[in-house]
């Protein structure tokens, strides 16, 4: 007999139908076929079916069974079709009723017949409402991926048995309930350093918030030691939460590559991605022959770490400048094309020479101007031009280190709680703003929205005009500054940029440029 | 343990045989070995419609079925050895491969108890993969 099944596959963020279609023969040598461009993973779903089925109390048919995944031409791969294979095994041998309304199965098989964790439930559920498919049984620690998303009924399963007494009527699944628009969680205890925590290093800390207020990307240059890594590790802590749409666009990519915990639901902490410099530019950019996405995706909005920046590869970091300025990257390979939004906010850290401390005004650099120029020519002119904050993180004074004189500093210095507060106002006003644009902060601006949002006073764009004149400045540039001036502007609650603004932003873009 | 495998054997081969002759089959074989492997049976049938087919058959017995089916022990490389095997067979005797240009390859699965009294055998025709 013959049975069809519905369930779904994942290209990129695209998802498509995928008809489960088994049939249990009576006539012909006994077997187990799967056909429809299965990959490894699909190949070994035989054995998991087969035994998930025994241990859940079924006898396994001593029949012919083909199973095909329709449409057949496209590769398929994942073992999210373990669930459809066996339910379709099942209603052949007639074991079980397939349900009238049409229907999501989707889920790997453990062995004892229970449903494991698997990736891409969110993106399932958000085809089912597409699509207009009312029911989902997906498995019950991924459930609450797609108790986001509204109009769709979503079945958590446990395992066979309680999904076969379901649909025979016998004992109903309770539908979990949606997961209304969704408290920020309590804030993740998992930020490393808090802002009280460094010492000194205050115009480096009022950039950084800037950076974070607004979602510009940061540059910061300074001897080992003074801090660097520390302040972009202690930004998670003054990050605003995610909106919801933003949280649903993180969720996508975190749900589809497998990084959402068992029993987790919609993201709501802002991802921060801290890639090493041996990171391969497929690891970091996306990939592969079957596309994947990479760091810069997976930071999709919210930082993007990369410390010790002139130790990656050149062609590594040429490639970030794309997406940098699109906000999304294509990756087009011999099985299709494919993009996924990149929307990050770039913190990167170096130092200034191979030693570490050229212009340290204490230790000597020992490099010659051979080396620092080959070092720092490995960070391009196009690249660095992305950078809207360009700041020094000088060594700090060891006085400032002793413990009495750090206890005060910390006691004057602002928690990264406090920092948080402020950069969350800035970020509502942004918010409210552009609203209905899918864009959610400064840094996402397009020149026409400057144009549309920017309230830029006389005495503001005659200083721009100025700079622009005097150092050379490039037209990216000039629309950066704006967006970082406008920023500030939002920091302060401000409603016009004033020349005050613009000349900090300026400070910021002109400093590293000596 | 090998001495009781081959009488196992022997018994499958002819509890094979003598159903399928049942079923109009004729046994032209028994046991056909080369230097590089075997077939049980081999045999002449006629179909439905008077044509005849030569068939070589894989007889497959376990005694209980707890460590698996006879089905399960079938698969591409015994299937591919078979028709190796038939190859052979139809390159030492010309005459046959005259009178019958294609075969079909059949399985018989015998399961036993432990009294050797078969519990169910089923026959399989013309198998692909």
């Amino acid at each position: 007999m013959l049975t069809k099944v519905l369930s779904a596959a994942h290209f990129g963020l695209e998802t498509i139908p995928i008809e489960v279609e088994v049939n249990v023969a009576k006539k012909g040598f006994p077997g187990f076929n799967i056909i429809g461009l299965p990959n490894k993973s699909i190949e070994e779903a035989k054995e998991r079916v087969k035994t998930a089925l025994i241990n859940s109390g079924v006898e396994f048919p001593n029949l012919k069974i083909i199973v095909n995944l329709a449409p057949a031409d496209i590769p398929k791969e994942g073992s999210l079709y373990d669930l459809p294979i066996a339910i379709g095994i099942l209603a052949s041998m007639q074991e079980v009723l397939m349900p009238k309304e049409k229907s999501f199965f989707y889920g790997e098989l453990s062995l004892d017949g229970g449903l494991r964790h698997t990736r891409g439930v969110l993106l399932l559920a958000l085809a089912a409402k597409n699509l207009r498919i009312r029911d989902v049984f997906v498995p019950g620690q991924s459930a609450y991926e797609a108790a986001v998303v509204g109009g769709v009924s979503v079945y958590p399963v446990k395992n066979l048995e309680e999904l076969v007494n379901h649909l025979n009527g016998a004992q109903k699944i309770n539908k979990l309930p949606r997961t209304k628009s969704l408290k920020p969680e309590a804030e993740s205890e998992l930020v490393e350093f808090d802002f009280s925590e460094i010492v000194g290093q205050e115009s480096a800390k009022r950039a950084v918030t800037i950076a974070a207020a607004g979602g510009h990307n940061i540059f910061m240059q300074g001897p080992p030691g003074a801090g660097k890594t520390m302040l972009a590790r202690a930004i998670p802590g003054i990050s605003p939460p995610l909106g919801d749409e933003e949280a649903l666009e993180v969720t996508k990519i975190y749900s589809v590559t497998g990084n959402i915990p068992p029993g987790g639901g919609l993201i709501r902490s802002r991802p921060f991605r801290a890639a090493h410099h041996t990171t391969s530019r497929i690891g970091l950019i996306g990939g592969g022959s079957n596309p994947h996405p990479g760091e810069i995706s997976l930071a999709h909005n919210g930082v993007l770490f990369l410390d010790e920046f002139p130790e990656f590869p050149r062609a590594t970091l040429e490639a970030l400048r794309q997406p940098m300025e699109d906000g999304k990257v294509s990756i087009t390979r011999i099985a299709g094309s494919i993009t996924f939004p990149a929307r990050f906010m770039l913190v990167a850290a170096a130092n200034p020479c191979p030693c570490g401390y050229l212009g340290d005004p204490k230790k000597e650099c020992k490099c010659s101007p051979r080396m620092i120029m080959k070092y720092q020519a490995k960070l391009s002119g196009p690249l660095m031009d992305r950078i809207d904050l360009h700041i020094q993180v000088p060594a700090v004074d060891v006085d400032k280190l002793m413990p009495a004189s750090a206890k005060a500093s910390a006691r004057r210095s602002p928690t990264s709680g406090q920092i948080r507060g402020k950069v969350v106002k800035a970020r509502q006003v942004q918010y409210k703003r552009f609203k209905g644009l899918k864009i959610y902060n400064n840094a996402n601006m397009k020149n026409k929205h400057i144009k549309d949002f920017c309230n830029i006073d006389k005495e503001a764009l005659g200083l721009l005009k100025q700079a622009v004149n005097t150092y050379g400045l490039s037209a990216r540039t000039y629309f950066r500054l704006i967006k970082v001036s406008q920023t500030i502007a939002d920091l302060e609650q401000g409603r016009k940029v004033t020349a005050q603004h613009v000349a900090e932003a300026l400070q910021y873009r002109i400093r590293a440029q000596e | 343990m090998k001495q009781f495998n081959r009488e196992l054997g022997k018994i499958g081969e002819n509890e094979a045989a003598s159903y399928l002759g049942k079923k109009g089959y004729r046994v032209l074989e028994r046991n056909y070995y080369t230097r590089f492997g075997e077939i049980d049976l081999i045999c002449t049938h006629s179909n439905s419609s008077g044509q005849e087919r030569l068939v070589f058959v894989e007889v497959k017995l376990k005694q209980g079925e707890d460590f698996g089916t006879p089905e399960e022990m079938i698969d591409k490389r015994k299937l591919s050895q078979a028709e190796r095997m038939a190859n052979f067979y139809l390159m030492a005797n010309p005459q046959i491969l005259e009178k019958y240009p294609s075969f079909s390859i059949d399985a018989v699965c015998i399961v036993v108890d432990e009294n050797r009294r078969v519990k169910r055998l089923n026959h399989y025709e013309n198998l692909t993969f």
